[in-house]
């Protein structure tokens, strides 16, 4: 057996996937607070690096955008 | 004659253990966010012989990992050598040599060399290291399943940490301490899923 292989096929969505998954809408609405959780954990990391930078600066490049 | 496989399917044959938790949570989520579909034997439900239905969920699949890392005799209640594993390897490299184009499978194993000493029938066989860490099964499926658009280790493990931090309360909910059970597989594959596309749709590159 090859130790590797090269995917061709297209990635599954996740209506394509969910058809092996049996989980209730219910649940999902549970689980997507984890989701949001993660959404919002990404958020903070995107705007850490402009915490970092000084007031001054942060005035510059907020008007010259 | 099966139908065809699942192109994107991928048949998980790993320990049930505690010690294994880490490293089945990074298969789920490195396959996951590859754009493959983990499948595992305890999404079969009850009925027919059970090996039957593990052959069946093998043919649906594509490829299969075959972890045999833990393979040592178990500890408790009673030491016994541990077979299913090799087992369904064996099922598998049947199936594979019958229909070499419907099938690949893939060993892993967390130490070099040791494959020759469980298992020297598949002297020959290059087998995938994963040293036994999270980091090492996220990096060892990128070596493996090569495809356009691939995601970075650490964004991963960024999936990773975070599906990981959160299966103690996916294990409550669901009134249960396995997480091999088949509810929590499914939400654990469900949430990888969210967050990889997450992923995606803010920043279409990756």
């Amino acid at each position: 057996m090859p130790k590797s292989v090269y995917i061709t096929a297209r990635r599954p969505t996740l209506e394509e996937m969910e058809k092996n998954w049996r989980i209730s809408k219910a649940r999902k609405k549970e689980l997507q607070v984890l989701v949001n959780e993660f959404k919002a954990q990404l958020s903070r990391r995107e705007q850490a690096p402009m915490a970092l930078i000084g007031p001054e600066k942060r005035r510059k490049r907020a008007s010259a955008a | 004659m099966p139908p065809p496989p699942d192109p994107s399917a991928v048949f998980l044959n790993i320990p049930y253990d505690e010690e294994f938790q880490s490293l089945y949570i990074a298969y789920i989520v490195g396959l996951i966010q590859l754009g493959l579909a983990p499948r595992l034997a305890s999404e079969i439900v009850g009925g027919d012989r059970r090996l039957d239905k593990i052959f069946k969920l093998i043919q649906s699949c594509r490829y299969s990992i075959h972890d045999l890392s833990h393979v040592e005799v178990s500890v408790s209640p009673a030491a016994v050598p541990r077979f299913n594993m090799p087992l369904e390897l064996g099922m598998t490299i049947t199936w594979q040599n019958l229909h070499p184009s419907r099938h690949s499978w893939f060993v892993w194993e967390s130490e070099p060399h040791r494959i020759q000493r469980s298992a020297s029938d598949l002297n020959g066989t290059d087998a995938n290291i994963h040293n036994g860490t999270p980091e090492g099964v996220l990096s060892e499926l990128l070596n493996a399943f090569r495809r356009d658009r691939i995601p970075s280790v650490p964004r991963m493990l960024e999936v990773y940490h975070f599906v990981e931090g959160n299966l103690t309360a996916i294990l409550h909910r669901n009134g249960t301490h396995n997480p091999y059970s088949r509810s929590v597989f499914m939400e654990l594959c469900w949430l990888s899923k969210m967050l990889t596309d997450l992923f995606r749709y803010t920043n279409p590159a990756v």
